[in-house]
């Protein structure tokens, strides 16, 4: 893991909690590790962990962030190895200790500890805009809002980019979660245009509302692993463009188009 | 200026109450008529601002000691309580344009003044206050709060809270190119859009009429 380059920490926050967040974490960790990156997901969420469950990796945590900062272990102890993926790690959250347990200070020494080692540090931010939230995006580089198509969702996402812009971490992207096309269609979802008409930033991308989520979510494999899932192909998307690289939106319409027609489409482009 | 063809004779000397106390809106420099048309004003009702906290004299045309000159007639001759305190600053720091020709009937009350610029998307939770206008290039999304003792113009849509005229100026104005405030107060009135959908694609302003939140399209030949 030796690198002369620091990584960018990406933190992934929300505002409002149960959007995402978390999911969103795990995919596009675990999409940047496919790519072939070194990635690290800090869950932040102290008290209430749950990436290690969606990571599938919950059987494995020995000591946690808070043992790190209070330094009651090396911080090679605390990263956990995925099952699946060679360069992909987690630090877990501590689930005895509250969010009082850190310091932004303490966020930030750990984080450009992490830079040191790893290309990407993913940074699962709680829910609120508390302590938990405020050492979540102290060392971050750039930053992730997730957000649903509901009004109270963007709302949230609204006042998030408010405070990160105070915060000097500025044009933070937008991946907008649970899109369910046929509501939006029918005009009784927000759509994506409105969205981004709301709180004028860019677009990171959007991930259909998808069975195949819970139940990814409850094996403890995240969904960007399963080639058939659509919400599975938008979290890949999602990856490569925090990469840089560019890839049109994800189709979400053409749910029901036949096979063939999609290999003509990629055979020749049109 | 002119009104439907009838040309209006402005008085030159106002009484005008804010919540501070009583200010003197003073137009032109004719020394000697102002003083007559003082004394009219108040040979008729000088006892009603007995008591009242007088704050001090607006004008841009008369000069330091003309105006001295008038506040001493309204000490000795008329037993006003002269307040230390001077006037607001949102109030004497406004001062009539000239020319108000050029301007069209519904930005009628528009004054100059101190003005606070804002630039880019003002997000939920996010206040702007100013002891004058604010002028909003961007949005001010839902949850954002304006409070301008002036004028308020928003280049954008403006969907958040918005109150102009803080301290009891009734004369000022809100504005923007797609007015939705969640709430829009002007001086101490504060009303909200009635409930449905109702976006207009053209620009609006409120000011108050009345003592009503009056909320008309904005027509620059009108």
């Amino acid at each position: 893991m030796d690198k002369e380059k620091l990584g960018t920490a990406i933190v992934v926050t929300s505002g409002k909690g149960g959007v995402g967040k978390t999911t969103t974490s795990a995919n596009l960790g675990t999409g940047l590790a496919i790519l072939g990156y070194s990635v690290v997901i800090l869950d932040a969420d102290i008290g209430l962990r749950n990436l290690d469950v969606v990571m599938g990796l919950e059987n494995r945590i020995v000591y946690d962030v808070v043992d790190v900062v209070e330094k009651n272990c090396r911080l090679k102890q605390a990263l956990i190895k995925d099952k699946r993926h060679e360069k992909l790690y987690l630090l877990p959250a501590a689930q005895t200790k509250d969010k009082t347990a850190v310091k932004p200070e303490q966020m930030v020494e750990l984080i450009s500890e992490l830079k040191k080692e790893f290309d990407y540090i993913i940074i699962d931010c709680p829910a609120g805009i508390e302590q938990g939230f405020q050492y979540s995006i102290a060392g971050a580089d750039e930053a992730i809002i997730v957000t649903t198509p509901e009004i109270s969702a963007v709302r949230d996402a609204d006042r998030v980019i408010g405070i990160l812009e105070a915060k000097e971490i500025h044009n933070p992207r937008i991946v907008i979660n649970r899109i369910r096309p046929d509501m939006v269609k029918r005009g009784d979802m927000m759509n994506i245009d409105d969205i981004i008409d709301i709180l004028a930033i860019d677009l990171l991308g959007i991930v259909p509302d998808d069975e195949s989520i819970v139940v990814s979510t409850n094996k403890g494999e995240p969904v960007v692993m399963d080639n058939k899932s659509k919400a599975g192909q938008a979290y890949r998307n999602i990856a490569k463009r925090v990469t840089g690289e560019e890839v049109e939106l994800l189709n979400l319409e053409a749910d029901d188009e036949g096979k063939l027609s999609k290999i003509i489409k990629l055979l020749f482009g049109k | 200026m002119v009104y439907g063809g009838v040309e209006l004779k402005k008085d030159l000397v106002t009484f005008k109450g804010i919540s501070e106390g009583v200010y003197l809106d003073v137009v032109g420099n004719d020394l000697e008529e102002i003083k007559k048309d003082l004394d009219s004003k108040l040979n008729n009702s000088s006892k009603f601002f007995k008591g009242a906290k007088f704050l001090g004299i607006r004008s841009n045309e008369l000069s330091e000691d003309e105006i001295i000159e008038l506040k001493l007639i309204l000490k000795y001759k008329y037993e006003f309580n002269i307040s230390n305190e001077g006037l607001p600053e949102y109030i004497s720091s406004y001062y009539k344009e000239k020319n108000s020709e050029q301007f069209i009937y519904s930005l009628d009350n528009i004054n100059e003044g101190m003005t606070k610029f804002v630039y880019g998307t003002l997000r939920s939770g996010q206040v702007v206050e100013y002891n004058g206008n604010i002028v909003v290039v961007g949005d001010v999304n839902p949850g954002a709060f304006l409070k301008a003792k002036g004028n308020i113009i928003v280049l954008g849509s403006l969907k958040g809270v918005a109150h102009a005229g803080i301290g009891g100026n009734y004369d000022s104005i809100v504005a923007a190119f797609s007015l939705l405030p969640m709430q829009l107060g002007i001086g101490s009135i504060i009303v909200r859009p009635p409930e449905g959908d109702t976006q207009y694609k053209y620009p609006e302003v409120a000011k108050v009429v009345n003592g009503e939140v009056l909320i008309e399209p904005y027509l620059p030949n009108k």
